[in-house]
């Protein structure tokens, strides 16, 4: 199941003047509060955060909501978290706290349903990402024929996609992270 | 006994330290008056250098200062453009006619404002962007799409005073000519504060680790070059880093003044020295970001 936060909405419900600007510390952590309670009682699989309408964030309220959310659902093996409606200016923005914090996500960007990997990842995870995320589920084996990989290659390839919370490990093999 | 601040005649970031010297030890004991009546120019840096100093007299329990207006009719129009008399008068007490603020000047993008909550940087940041738009891709040759990379700068640099400063503040953004130093237009945003400063907000974290080298220079070099804060949370100090990739990437510069010392990355077009030290002490900070024109496509 996927839950849609769309974070416009959510910035007129947390700050009274009508802006359009996701900015400040403060604000982010009040989105971001409101969506971990929002998630706290969803069996949702992935969060998907809709930029939609958002004209700014700043890099103060992207480590707050993106960079903070995905810590936090890391830890607790929550949701995966899953962007959409990034304008260039926003993507660089959102990269550069992911990097920052050592972490990644997907993001849906140019091609609908096909998810990019934003942030911190090396090489290897983002052919693995593409992989898993154009050809479908793999296991090591699967993987390390389809790229002309050894197993090991691949099968660590694999796993730091799951560290990542970039591919979820499901009935045997490493699957793309649910979006719409 | 009354201590004297002549406001230079043409007040920007060149002349602060002439601004800054004239106060003596901080506080002043003495009641001030701000004599700006030779004024024939004030950067937004100037004018909002005033207020913050007029602040930090408040906040430090003087008596409020006197202030004399320029005598220059236009000079005071247009200081009154900027809205920086409406502010004034909650400061100074007065002396000579002010004009009635008109409608803000065609080149100011965001008249003198005060930030004291995280409220006013949204409201800042809201009320910017399609002025910002307008002015960088006319005036600046930039892209209207390089507005949000303005906002965010703008953005950060508000909310340091917020989180940083201890008290209130200043911003103003305005586009001029820098018919002298550059010879082209350019959009300087100036944020300031009368607060604690970098050394002091820093020092409980990071004056250990360089010794007797701390000081108000050290602490800019701490903030601005290696992007650190004084909280624990490894995302922190993101924002000034943030300010200085757009910076780069706009070929401008970015000059923080805090204390005693003053520390710019200086691109190849200014002459600035990079860091300043034993400078005539001011409280709080002082920032300003200068987005030169791009060349015309031809």
């Amino acid at each position: 199941m996927i839950e849609t936060f769309r974070l416009h909405q959510l910035l007129r419900e947390t700050v009274s003047a009508p802006y359009r600007c996701l900015v400040t510390r403060p604000t982010g952590a009040a989105i971001r509060s409101r969506i971990e309670q929002a998630l706290a009682d969803s069996a949702c699989t992935t969060a998907l955060l809709d930029f939609a309408e958002v004209e700014v964030i700043d890099f103060s309220c992207a480590d707050e909501v993106i960079a903070k959310l995905v810590l936090a659902q890391h830890s607790a093996s929550g949701a995966f978290v899953v962007l959409q409606g990034l304008s260039e200016p926003q993507l660089e923005a959102v990269e550069h706290v992911l990097n920052h914090r050592h972490l990644a996500v997907a993001a849906l960007c140019d091609r609908p349903g096909r998810p990019a990997l934003l942030g911190c990842a090396d090489a290897d995870a983002r052919t693995a990402f593409s992989a898993v995320c154009d050809e479908g589920a793999a296991d090591p084996d699967t993987l390390a024929t389809r790229s002309g990989w050894t197993r090991e290659r691949a099968a660590s390839a694999l796993q730091t996609l799951a560290s990542l919370r970039l591919a979820r490990f499901l009935d045997g093999a490493f699957r793309p992270v649910p979006v719409p | 006994m009354t201590r004297i601040i002549e406001i230079p005649p043409s007040f920007d970031d060149r002349a602060f330290d002439q601004f800054a010297a004239m106060f003596g030890t901080w506080p002043p004991t003495e009641r001030l008056l701000f004599d700006a009546r030779g004024a024939q120019w004030a950067s937004p840096y100037g004018l909002i250098a005033m207020l913050t100093a007029a602040q930090a007299l408040t906040d430090a329990g003087a008596e409020r200062p006197l202030f004399t207006a320029p005598l220059n009719e236009e000079v005071k129009r247009y200081w009154a453009r900027t809205g920086f008399f409406r502010h004034a008068a909650d400061f100074f007490e007065i002396h000579g006619r002010i004009p009635k603020a008109a409608e803000g000047p065609g080149d100011t993008l965001l008249d003198v404002t005060p930030i004291r909550a995280m409220d006013d940087v949204h409201k800042v940041v809201g009320d910017v962007p399609e002025r910002a738009a307008k002015i960088l891709q006319d005036q600046l040759n930039i892209r209207a799409s390089e507005t949000m990379r303005f906002s965010m700068a703008l953005s950060e640099a508000c909310q340091n005073i917020v989180e940083h400063s201890g008290t209130g503040g200043w911003v103003a953004v305005q586009a001029y000519t820098w018919r002298r130093r550059l010879g082209r237009r350019v959009v300087v945003i100036a944020v300031s504060d009368g607060g604690i400063g970098f050394r002091r907000s820093l020092e409980p974290a990071h004056a250990k680790r360089y010794g007797e080298r701390w000081g108000d220079g050290a602490a800019l070099e701490a903030g601005l070059i290696q992007n650190v804060s004084r909280f624990r949370d490894p995302g922190r100090g993101q924002g000034i880093a943030s300010i200085k990739r757009s910076v780069d990437h706009w070929n401008g510069k970015i000059s923080i003044r805090s204390g005693t010392a003053r520390l710019a990355i200086v691109p190849a077009w200014d002459d600035d020295a990079p860091l300043a030290e034993h400078l005539p002490f001011f409280p709080g900070a002082q920032v300003q970001i200068t987005i030169p024109a791009k060349d015309a496509p031809a």
